[in-house]
């Protein structure tokens, strides 16, 4: 991968989704991919600016919604990018029934283990993107 | 009968995910809402704006609001000028915060002197929302006293509804020029469901209730009451 993909949460604090959104990111960027990848603050693509929207029309991304309202996958396609598949935590809870997250400000035990399992999962999208990742 | 709005607050936190400053505001907000101010607030989240419906753009048209922003870009605040109406306070908290940002921690994981700024911010920003709500503040009780005047000078200035969200607003003469108040049909609704005559108790209640939402000079308080009362009195002998 040339330029780092942008990863972008939602950035919701009214459910422990988006704290889960959050985290995922931040193990992704942080811990899994650093070199790879990097975190787009979703309120940036809000205000669209024109260097952001060059970046984000210009270089992969990769968007994580907490909910079925997929703000982040909507701001990155209306800001010139593109999302080729959606990636929600309501889905991976869909996937993990057994873990349910609380705690916003702070996640619990089963919010940190759902934010491990979506980083392994957009970990997986990178990697079978197999360094061509344009969007995701 | 239609229902007016609740006298709330709405908290945008630019929420900045790769800075700690961004989950300050995200944090402090997070405070306001479930333990300083849980009545008097509510939370707007910035991207629904874009990605919402017209609801989420109508909120700062009709209510108060603050944002609290991580540092110079000022995302929340910017954001929620463009999309939906200029924010009553702008907080950014680089510009507040006493402590060198290397020392607040990381945007994953604050550090002790990330939290005091959280703290101070949280209750900033509870002083903001009893000031824009005129709220008197029992702090043995840690309860709300009885509104104290409104406070007239929250910016809907440049909210005129033109955001399409539907919310009605109404156009009256004021001192020979024309003003247009948002929300004017469903306040009158709700007083006429409530039986409230057209009267001089009734004005001040009108005045009171309309400036929540609306800029209401103080030199020009008589002259918009004596409209809004003539107004409604039209509005009562209509819906007879």
């Amino acid at each position: 991968m040339k330029e780092k993909v942008l990863i972008v949460p939602c950035s919701g604090i009214g459910k422990s989704l988006g704290s889960v959104a959050r985290e995922g990111a931040y193990i992704v960027t942080e811990e899994l991919y650093p070199e790879q990848t990097r975190l787009m603050p979703l309120a940036l693509l809000v205000l669209g600016d024109k260097e952001t929207q060059t970046e984000v029309s210009s270089v992969g991304a990769i968007a994580i919604d907490g909910c079925a309202r997929a703000c982040a996958a909507k701001v990155v396609e209306g800001r010139g990018g593109r999302v080729a598949r959606p990636l929600q935590v309501l889905d991976l809870c869909r996937r993990h029934p057994d873990l349910k997250p609380s705690g916003i400000s702070e996640l619990d035990e089963a919010g940190h283990k759902l934010a491990q399992a979506l980083a392994v999962e957009v970990k997986a999208l990178l990697d079978n993107l197999k360094g061509e990742v344009t969007h995701a | 009968m239609p229902e007016l709005p609740k006298k709330k607050v709405g908290l945008i936190a630019c929420s900045g995910e790769e800075i700690p400053e961004g989950t300050i505001t995200r944090l402090a907000v997070r405070r306001v809402l479930e333990s300083l101010r849980p009545q008097q607030s509510v939370t707007i989240w910035l991207p629904l704006f874009l990605a919402g419906g017209e609801g989420d753009r109508a909120f700062a048209c009709f209510h108060p609001t603050i944002a609290v922003d991580g540092c110079e870009k000022r995302c929340a605040a910017r954001g929620t000028e463009m999309y939906s109406g200029k924010p009553a306070v702008s907080i950014v908290v680089s510009d507040r915060a006493p402590t060198d940002s290397s020392e607040l921690g990381s945007a994953r994981r604050l550090s002790e002197a990330g939290m005091q700024v959280v703290n101070s911010l949280a209750d900033q920003i509870a002083r903001h929302v009893d000031e824009l709500l005129g709220l008197k503040w029992d702090r043995r009780s840690e309860a709300a006293l009885q509104s104290a005047k409104p406070q007239e000078d929250f910016k809907l200035s440049q909210t005129t509804c033109s955001c399409g969200s539907g919310i009605p607003v109404e156009t009256l003469q004021v001192a020979g020029r024309e003003v247009t108040l948002i929300g004017l049909p469903l306040v009158f609704a709700q007083f006429r469901g409530e039986g409230k005559l057209p009267s001089n108790s009734t004005k001040t209640e009108l005045i009171e209730t309309l400036r929540i939402y609306n800029p209401i000079p103080h030199q020009e308080e008589a002259a918009y009451a004596e409209a809004i009362l003539q107004k409604y009195a039209a509005f009562c002998r209509r819906s007879n």
